[in-house]
């Protein structure tokens, strides 16, 4: 079977899977118990599997063959995770990272069979599971959950999937309402035939058939996964219902291809309660179920025993209003909200994206036709058309831009994994605290992003954080925290890396740019901290005592610098000597489309990016002072230095009063600021940044061009070169 | 059976109406002062009339500047300037040569003139040997046509000196 038309799928899905893999993995070695994840990491293992096997990978195949049996174990309960198994699972996630590499760039998974981790797992499944699950033998009966023989009680346990479905206090108010009102609360658990080709529509079925009966309250998975299809052979629910256990599991059955289905009462005693419940309020929405949760504790007791009337105190809770607001909010029919997505080539948008720009060209165009038309009568009504079409494209701007919006998440998932084994290999121990996950920047900078910010990371935990005796006794919490923030500021979106480690010496720096030669000791003298650090960004300066693994190379800083300005961001650093630093990285938003001032400098037309613009000054010629033979201006209390741009560009000045007033534009890079003489200004204009092509190096202060409303090319200054 | 063989015999026909396909290639002959150049049809993808160009600084003086080709900024190169010829004078029948090389990247030409497109068999081509003056540095052979002779330019290696700058 040809399958290559599949493979870019497959590339896609692995890796989402994997991450996932990642994620899950990490969080069980914090929460070993957590069955959910267990679920997930099981589901998504035998995803992986299945493609794999179904895109001919045998020997990726056969790798998550042998992990996806020790989460099998692990699920049933057989062994416990222990730390040493995530170890070996991690790494087995790194050879099947690699498979999925080689996959993609020579669309073969490589020779590599990893047979010493499938030994590494075998091993874990043969030491600590040497029960070999005897499951299926577990008998059809099992309306009696208490039941007498405690093996039994076990297998059944196992199949009855049910009872390690997690309720919620509405849920669990829920169960008590039913018991109050007379009805019994259900633990379903349906084995789907093997061999079944529609289990979605099987589960439907199941679903329908108990819907007459009574009310399903909760399923694992959720309604949603089931009618996707996301599960394996089993779901189980929880119903609230008057029948006998019988009566259900004949519904049950009585939908084809249903292998199993156990049932029996849901008891919900064995969860933990609040303590000490308070008077019960009156409570009439499911809003207020905190009093009716703590109802429960009492309810419980009832359990048991269903028949037996209810607990007066607990009567105010089930309320008639309670009680239908409850049940329309538990229909399995209320889905959660699913984004739904295309998936859609990059270069499919890029192309939107000319257009768009194109569009945006030709209303500019336009606009400078009728502006030039309209000292001959009147133009009203084709001005409105105008401004509407301009609000059109703006929208459309927007919308497409938005479109070619990611979250940095697909970035920056993959970190909590990287501090956690750096954690391991320099022996510190961290913690990487992550917010703003959902900031959305545009595809091509979030592309880019994922180095730099490595970097970053890795500078922190090994240049930033101290050792943690260290920590202890600078009266630290021993575990080190390294933040990653990512938020929208405006057109920009800030991302932040910071650390509370023990912040930049800059003594050391400066010591060590002298030792290195990079500045003369009279210089580092005068320079100032801020000056310092910028050192740090300098090709092959590293202050790491020691060079490690992880960083120290004197590469990285420099690079990351250069990476963030090619993408027209920059970097900044906050450093408090003893409390940590922060590296902060500015980045536009979009890399196409800009708002800019149009300049007239010479005879030729300019355009600046408005986010670098401060202010605009009319200055007197006799304003400007000499300094060091520099010419400066004074404004409102700072010194600014001014360039004239006629001659950065190379023009002949121009001719006229040599008295008349300059037109100074004030730009800031960072805390730098400049003054540009211009000679004319023409107004602010949406311009689409075009590249000049590689058939010409422009220079630095020419970030690229733009075509005018009448068709001219205008070069964008880049003050940042400039500074 | 018949029908096959109907079709195969049509095939044949239209391969014979075909023109014989010999070495041949295309060029557009453009004037540059004095002489006749011939460029490749196969990089030329569009000829405009001359258009606005809007000066770059810093950059070496053959470089004109950018134009504005249907929403494309495309650099534009002097090659009267690039061959050691006196500056351009821009007239009436001046045009602008759209060379596309490689997917999506163009660049375009100054010329005095656009004066015909002429097919040229391997057999009038003379190639240039190794030694080559200054002039002909950009030089792939010269061609022959009704009498004329043609200089033909070697676009690749006209280029190449433009990005190695």
């Amino acid at each position: 079977m040809d399958t290559s038309q599949y493979l870019d799928i497959f590339l896609d899905e692995s890796k989402e899977h994997l991450q996932n893999l990642s994620d899950q993995i990490m969080d069980l070695e914090q929460n070993p118990e957590n069955m959910d994840t267990i679920n997930e990491i099981f589901r998504a293992a035998h995803s992986l599997k299945g493609m794999a096997g179904t895109m001919g990978y045998k020997r990726m195949q056969t790798l998550t063959h042998d992990m996806e049996n020790v989460f099998s174990e692990v699920r049933n309960g057989t062994f416990k995770v222990l730390p040493g198994m995530i170890d070996i699972l991690f790494k087995s996630l790194d050879a099947l990272e690699e498979y999925v590499n080689n996959i993609q760039q020579t669309t073969e998974e490589g020779t590599n069979d990893n047979q010493d981790l499938i030994d590494a797992l075998n091993s874990i499944l043969k030491n600590n599971g040497e029960v070999v699950l005897g499951e299926s033998s577990a008998s059809a009966k099992t309306e009696e959950p208490v039941a007498s023989s405690a093996q039994d009680a076990g297998a059944n346990t196992k199949r009855e999937k049910w009872q390690e479905i997690k309720i919620t206090d509405t849920e669990r108010m829920l169960v008590d309402k039913a018991y109050s009102e007379g009805l019994k609360a259900f633990g379903v658990t349906v084995y789907v035939e093997e061999a079944c080709v529609l289990k979605a529509a099987r589960a439907f079925l199941v679903f329908k058939a108990l819907e007459k009966l009574g009310e399903i309250i909760v399923s694992s998975p959720t309604a949603q996964d089931i009618e996707d299809e996301k599960f394996d052979l089993t779901f189980s629910l929880i119903l609230i219902s008057a029948n006998t256990t019988e009566e259900i599991i004949e519904a049950v059955k009585s939908v084809s291809e249903i292998e199993e289905a156990f049932c029996a009462e849901y008891t919900s005693a064995k969860e933990e309660k609040p303590a000490a419940p308070e008077k019960v309020v009156e409570s009439k929405t499911v809003e207020e179920s905190k009093p009716a949760a703590t109802a429960s504790p009492a309810m419980s007791k009832t359990v048991p025993a269903p028949a037996q009337t209810p607990v007066p105190t607990a009567k105010p809770a089930v309320a008639p209003t309670s009680s239908s607001s409850a049940s329309s909010s538990s229909k399995p029919a209320a889905k959660p909200v699913v984004n739904r997505t295309v998936r859609v080539d990059i270069e499919k948008l890029d192309n939107l994206m000319n257009l768009v720009s194109e569009l945006i060209i030709a209303k500019n165009s336009l606009i400078s036709a009728t502006a030039a038309d309209d000292n001959k009568g009147d133009n009203g009504s084709v001005n409105e058309q105008i401004e509407y079409l301009e609000s059109v494209t703006t929208n459309l701007h927007e919308s497409v831009m938005k479109v070619r919006m990611v979250p940095i998440e697909s970035v920056v998932a993959k970190f909590p994994r990287m501090i956690r084994d750096l954690s391991k290999k320099l022996n510190k121990k961290m913690e990487l605290y992550m917010t703003g996950e959902d900031t959305e920047l545009d595809r091509t900078v979030v592309d880019e992003i994922g180095d730099p910010l490595m970097h970053m990371l890795r500078n922190s935990a090994d240049h930033g954080l101290e050792p943690n005796d260290v920590r202890v006794a600078n009266g630290k919490p021993e575990v080190g925290s390294i933040f990653l923030d990512a938020y929208q500021d405006g057109n920009n979106v800030v991302i932040e890396v910071r650390d509370d480690g023990g912040g930049i010496n800059v003594e050391a720096v400066r010591n060590k740019a002298i030792e290195r030669g990079t500045v003369t000791p009279e210089q580092a003298e005068t320079m100032t901290e801020k000056e310092i650090i910028d050192l740090l960004f300098l090709p092959s300066f590293s202050t790491a005592k020691k060079v490690s693994d992880v960083s120290g190379r004197g590469v990285g800083l420099d690079v990351v610098k250069s990476k963030i300005e090619s993408l027209s961001g920059e970097v900044e650093v906050k450093n408090r000597f003893g409390e940590g630093s922060s590296w902060i990285i500015r980045l536009p938003l979009t890399l196409a489309i800009i708002q800019a001032l149009m300049v007239v400098i010479g005879d030729e037309k300019y355009a600046i990016a408005l986010g670098s613009i401060q202010t605009i000054e009319d200055v007197l010629p006799e304003d400007i002072k000499l300094v060091q033979a520099k010419e400066v201006i004074h404004i409102r209390g700072t010194v600014i230095p001014i360039i004239r741009m006629d001659k950065v560009l190379d023009m002949p000045p121009r001719e006229g009063d040599k008295n008349k007033n300059l037109t100074v534009i004030i730009v800031k890079k960072g805390e730098k600021q400049a003054g540009l003489v211009v000679d004319e200004l023409i107004g602010q204009q949406e311009v689409v940044i075009k590249s000049m092509g590689k058939y010409i190096k422009v220079p630095k202060m020419i970030s690229g061009a733009t075509i005018l409303g009448n068709g001219e090319v205008a070069l964008i200054l880049d003050t940042n070169a400039l500074i | 059976m018949d029908v096959v063989k109907i079709m195969d015999e049509k095939k044949r026909n239209v391969s014979l109406n075909r023109p014989v396909e010999h070495d041949t290639t295309q060029f557009i002959v453009t004037q540059l002062g004095g002489e006749q150049y011939g460029i490749d049809i196969k990089y030329i993808s569009n000829i405009i009339r001359m258009s606005k160009i809007t000066r770059v600084p810093k950059v070496p003086n053959y470089i004109k500047g950018v134009i504005n080709v249907r929403g494309v900024v495309i650099p534009t190169i002097s090659l009267r300037l690039k061959m050691g010829l006196p500056e351009d004078e821009v007239t009436k029948k001046t045009r602008i040569i759209i060379l596309t090389l490689e997917q999506h990247e163009s660049i375009g030409v100054l010329v005095d003139e656009v004066k015909e497109v002429v097919t040229l068999d391997e057999d009038h081509i003379e190639r240039m040997g190794y030694e080559k003056d200054e002039k002909e540095r950009f030089l792939s052979g010269v061609g022959k046509s009704d009498g004329k002779l043609i200089s033909l330019l070697d676009i690749t290696s006209v280029l190449a000196e433009v990005v190695d700058v």
